[in-house]
C-alpha cells in the first residue's frame, strides 16, 4: 500500500534525525577523543571542561594559554582559528522602570551566572579553533584573567590570524595581550578612552537624557490608547 | 562672477544661473549604512531614476560635486573624513542628511561610537527622515532642494553661514 510506504519512510527519517542531533551537554565520539587527547597533553592545566552543542569547551589555566594553542594547531590539527574574543561576566546594569524612559540610573544586579565550564572571575578570554581537514571538530577554549590587570599571552606567534582579533579584544575590553606585535586601536578612533564592551562602561547619552523613543508614542493601528480616547471624547 | 559676488546680478541672469544649477547637481554619494541601498534604488533603480531630475551621482571627486548626500550611520571615526571631504567641495554646496542615523543618531542614540547627527560636523540643508527613507522621500528631498536653489539669491548664498534647513515630510 502506498500509504504504509510513506509512513515507513517518515518514521525512518525521524529516527535518523534523532540520532544525528547531539544534545547540548553531550559529545560524540570524535569530540570525546579530542577531549581525551587534550587532557592527556595538558593535564593539570585544564581547570574544567564541558560541552555545548556538540563542541568541547575546555577552560585552561592562564599560564597554559599559548601552549594550548600550539598543541591544538600542531597535534590536534586545528588549523583554523575562528576567533579570539572575551567575556565580561559582570551582569548588565538593568533599567529599573522601563516604562518611564528614565535610563540615567540603572540598577546593578548582584548575582553572576557563568557559562559552560565556569569562570574564575569577571573576565575570560575565549577562542574557537577548528580542524578543516580530518576530524572536522571545533574546540572552544577559555581562560580566566585577573580582574584588576587583565592580561594574557598573545596567540599571534601560533595563529597569525589572531592579530586583529586580539587588537579588538584589547580595545573593547582592555585586556592586554603579552607579545602582541602592535596592540593599537582597530575600530575606535585613536584618541578613544575607555573600553566600551565592559559592562561598567558608562553610556553618557543614557545618563543625560531619557530614552528618546518614548517621545510622541503613537498607538498601532487598531490599538486604543488613553490619549486617543480622551481626544475622541473632546471631539464629541 | 563679479556681478554675483557684488550682489547686483540682474534678475533674469540670476534666474538663468539658478535654473542651470538646479538641473545639474553633481552629487557626491556618501553611503555609510543601509540607507545607501535606498539611495542606490533612488539613483539607479528603473522606477525612480534620479538622473531625470538632473542629478548626476558620479563625480570623480568631491571637488567636482555640488551636493553631498550623507546616507547612513556616521561614526566618530568617520566624522573627520566627512568634514574633510565636505571642505574640499567648491561653493555653493548643499548637504542632504538621509535617514534617522545621519539626522540624529537614530537607534544608536546611546552608542559609544556613533555621531548623533551629521549636523554637528557640517551644515545640513535637507533632512530626510525615515529608517530608512523610501526612495520617494529621498527624491522629495532633492526636489525641495531644487526649489530652494531656484529661488535663492546667489549672493546671499555665497555669504551665508547659517541657513534654515528643509525637513521632508
Amino acid at each position: 500500500m502506498p500509504g504504509a510506504e510513506v509512513e515507513a519512510t517518515e518514521s525512518s527519517v525521524a529516527e535518523a534525525t534523532a540520532s544525528t542531533i547531539v544534545e547540548s551537554g553531550a559529545l560524540d565520539d570524535a569530540a570525546t577523543q579530542m577531549l581525551a587527547r587534550l587532557e592527556a597533553e595538558l593535564g593539570d592545566a585544564i581547570v574544567e571542561h564541558g560541552a555545548t552543542y556538540g563542541d568541547v569547551v575546555v577552560r585552561v589555566r592562564p599560564d597554559a594559554w599559548r601552549r594550548t594553542a600550539t598543541f591544538c594547531k600542531e597535534e590536534l590539527g586545528c588549523d583554523y582559528l575562528s576567533f579570539v574574543s572575551a567575556i565580561d561576566w559582570m551582569p548588565t546594569p538593568a533599567i529599573v522602570d522601563e516604562g518611564s524612559g528614565d535610563t540615567s540610573t540603572p540598577a546593578q544586579p548582584k548575582e553572576t551566572t557563568y557559562g559552560v565550564a565556569g569562570s574564575g572571575g569577571r573576565f575570560q578570554v575565549f577562542a574557537i579553533v577548528a580542524s578543516t581537514r580530518g576530524a572536522h571538530q571545533r574546540v572552544v577554549l577559555k581562560t580566566d584573567l585577573d580582574d584588576a590587570q587583565p592580561h594574557i599571552e598573545s596567540w599571534v606567534p601560533v595563529y597569525p590570524g589572531a592579530d586583529w582579533h586580539e587588537r579588538e579584544t584589547w580595545e573593547m575590553f582592555g585586556i592586554v595581550f603579552d607579545g602582541h606585535p602592535a596592540l593599537r586601536h582597530l575600530y575606535l578612533p585613536f584618541e578613544f578612552e575607555g573600553h566600551p564592551l565592559r559592562k561598567d562602561y558608562p553610556l553618557l547619552a543614557r545618563e543625560v537624557k531619557p530614552w528618546p523613543g518614548l517621545v510622541d508614542v503613537e498607538p498601532m493601528p487598531g490599538e486604543d490608547s488613553d490619549d486617543t480616547d480622551a481626544a475622541a471624547v473632546e471631539a464629541s | 562672477m563679479g556681478l554675483i559676488s557684488s550682489g547686483n546680478s540682474p534678475k533674469p541672469l540670476t534666474w538663468l544661473l539658478n535654473y542651470s544649477r538646479k538641473y545639474s547637481l553633481w552629487m557626491f554619494q556618501w553611503g555609510l549604512a543601509c540607507c545607501a541601498i535606498e539611495m542606490g534604488a533612488a539613483l539607479a533603480g528603473p522606477r525612480y531614476d534620479v538622473m531625470r531630475l538632473g542629478v548626476i551621482p558620479f563625480p570623480a571627486s568631491p571637488r567636482q560635486a555640488d551636493l553631498i548626500v550623507i546616507s547612513g550611520t556616521v561614526t566618530d571615526k568617520m566624522a573627520p573624513a566627512i568634514k574633510r571631504l565636505y571642505e574640499q567641495m567648491p561653493d555653493p554646496k548643499y548637504v542632504i542628511s538621509m535617514g534617522s542615523c545621519a539626522n540624529c543618531g537614530g537607534p544608536y542614540w546611546d552608542s559609544y561610537s556613533v555621531t548623533k547627527g551629521v549636523d554637528q560636523i557640517i551644515p545640513v540643508d535637507v533632512y530626510v527622515p525615515g529608517c530608512p527613507p523610501r526612495p520617494e522621500a529621498f527624491i522629495q528631498g532633492i526636489v525641495m532642494l531644487q526649489e530652494r536653489i531656484q529661488n535663492e539669491n546667489p549672493s546671499e548664498r555665497w555669504r551665508a553661514t547659517q541657513r534654515d534647513p528643509i525637513v521632508v515630510g
